[in-house]
């Protein structure tokens, strides 16, 4: 393979892979909170994509309650991506508060918990179809305003032409990770949610209000989940559906890093990211084997994951 | 009201009182009618063999199970319907059962949390060191994940996270549960002179005869009933207490 090619798989596999890492981290900030993975995720990361493109005024088709929608703002692309993404965090909580609270309430088995979750991924799927239709929508090109098409990280002779979204998903999750990691690390409240993750009980007797927390880990992984589902979304583009094959490949992503390892999630992604973009172009269509291959391989060889720990505990 | 009866008053002030409890598991009676008071500044005991109920009195003060029947009320204020959260808030806290550490965070994390109610972080930071000064151990394995430690150490830290929260009553569920005689005997000092710096202690223990040699009075539970309650000096020469529980 020659270099330029094998540096521009390369970069692209890392943007990709950083939408996966941030992806994931929030179907781990669930996990270790409540021990349950919660498969609306990819349902909110599809709704998220929606809510920023109907702020930036796009356009809605001719089928579904909705047609031929649009809102009467136009906001821009940056503007309506943190907004979009926390109307998204809105629905996170507001999973929480009818799908996930009631079930631990009454202290149901985790299964449930996550059939629950299941049935909200589907409710919202087809709520979105029934009101803006099946299609695919396209995010207009000149979303990133002065940016040009596509960043040249080769020579002039050489070029590695990127394109400017994947650099933009990138610097996003990258600096989404980074004050995640920061957050969850260095603070106290980072700190109190490590303490609801490992033992609810303990943290309760130290004053902390796990329900408090467990709300704001949903609110914070549905935000994320909005923000790369715009991203991925506006790279691409964005069908009822997407977030489905995207939430599968997230939890590719956790298993290979380790269920409920921040840092393995984050791995994780970079590698799935990086091992699809070297599938050669003529077998583009098995990438996703790829990535559930490794999955298998990982179940087989370390269940644990990469990065995960093995659940042993001094008594 | 006249000054002789004020400081009568304060001597004999109930920081915690417990009327008529009783906590169901299930189908199983935990606890029946139980009813107990801890005096300000005073050591009380509460002795019993394995399953009496010890900790779950602990645990339904901390509003960590619901009581069937009964009332808890601290400083008068009834807490029965409390959050769990909210109760290291009112100057209760509760080393609990098992230590619990934080086994994923460090020593210094662990004791950064014991303040979590806490916002004065620089007079959070002068209590840390001062929990050194009487856990020297921890000072030295400050940055170490508190699960890597020892259980005498754990239980050491589950005692200093408590302290860190400035309580006034402090809950001790077993502290000497599985550790070597040397460090029983440093903890039990450390006890003694936490009493001495003016904190009321409820302490749950099956190692009566040290439970009841550091306490003021006692209370004997057995199959989810007070059978007995008196000073700690008299439990100490009741007949039945030595046969059953001072071997």
């Amino acid at each position: 393979m020659d270099i330029t090619l094998f540096l521009q798989q390369f970069l692209n596999g890392l943007s990709i892979g950083s939408a996966y890492a941030i992806f994931a981290l929030g179907y781990t900030l669930i996990f270790s909170i409540l021990g349950i993975i919660n498969f609306a995720h990819g349902a909110i990361f599809t709704l998220g994509a929606y809510f920023t493109y109907a702020l930036i005024g796009g356009a809605f088709g001719f089928s579904g309650l909705l047609a031929n929608a649009a809102l009467p703002v136009q906001l821009p692309f940056a503007l309506a991506l943190i907004l979009g993404s926390t109307l998204a965090g809105f629905v996170g909580v507001a999973v929480e508060r009818f799908a996930f609270r009631p079930l631990r309430r009454k202290g149901s088995d985790s299964l449930l918990t996550v059939v629950s979750s299941l049935g909200v991924a589907v409710v919202i799927v087809n709520v979105i179809q029934y009101l803006v239709g099946a299609e695919s929508y396209t995010f207009p090109a000149n979303i990133y305003g002065n940016l040009p098409a596509s960043f040249n990280f080769g020579t002039v002779e050489k070029p590695v032409p990127i394109r400017s979204i994947q650099v933009v998903i990138f610097c996003v999750s990258v600096t989404i990770l980074t004050i995640l990691t920061y957050l969850i690390n260095r603070t106290k409240y980072g700190k109190a949610m490590q303490a609801v993750a490992e033992d609810s009980t303990t943290a309760s007797l130290l004053g902390i209000n796990s329900d408090r927390f467990i709300v704001w880990t949903f609110f914070i992984s549905s935000f994320i989940a909005g923000l790369a589902g715009s991203l991925v979304g506006s790279s691409v583009s964005i069908r009822p559906t997407f977030g489905i094959e995207f939430g599968l490949k997230g939890l590719a992503v956790i298993v290979l890093g380790g269920l409920g390892s921040i840092p393995g999630a984050v791995l994780g992604g970079f590698v799935i990211g990086l091992v699809e973009a070297f599938v050669p172009a003529d077998y583009s269509g098995y990438k996703d084997a790829v990535a559930f291959g490794i999955l298998f391989m990982m179940l087989l060889i370390r269940p644990q994951g990469l990065l995960g720990r093995r659940f042993v505990q001094k008594v | 009201m006249s000054a002789d009866q004020k400081i009568d008053l304060t001597a004999n002030h109930q920081i915690l009182e417990i009327k008529n409890l009783s906590v169901n598991y299930g189908g199983i009676q935990a606890l029946q009618n139980v009813d107990l008071i801890v005096n300000t500044g005073e050591v009380v005991t509460l002795i019993g063999a394995n399953g009496a109920g010890k900790s779950t009195t602990l645990r339904a003060i901390s509003r960590l199970v619901n009581p069937r029947n009964g009332q808890i009320y601290y400083n008068g204020r009834n807490i029965t319907q409390c959050a769990a959260y909210q109760v290291v808030g009112f100057g209760i806290a509760h080393s609990p059962e098992g230590r619990r550490v934080l086994a994923r965070q460090t020593v210094i994390d662990n004791l950064q949390l014991g303040a979590y109610i806490r916002s004065n972080q620089a007079k959070v930071k002068a209590d840390i060191n001062r929990q050194f000064e009487i856990f020297p151990r921890l000072a030295e394995r400050r940055n170490q994940l508190a699960g890597t430690l020892s259980g005498g150490e754990q239980q050491m830290l589950a005692i200093a996270r408590a302290l860190m929260s400035r309580p006034k009553l402090l809950l001790l569920d077993e502290p000497s549960l599985g550790l070597a005689p040397a460090i029983v005997r440093e903890i039990f000092s450390i006890i003694q002179n936490l009493r001495d710096t003016g904190v009321t202690i409820l302490l749950i223990e099956q190692n009566a005869t040290m439970a009841l040699n550091i306490a003021d009075r006692g209370y004997v539970l057995e199959a989810g009933r007070i059978i007995l309650t008196g000073q700690a000096a008299e439990l100490l020469n009741d007949q039945r207490v030595k046969s059953a529980y001072l071997g």
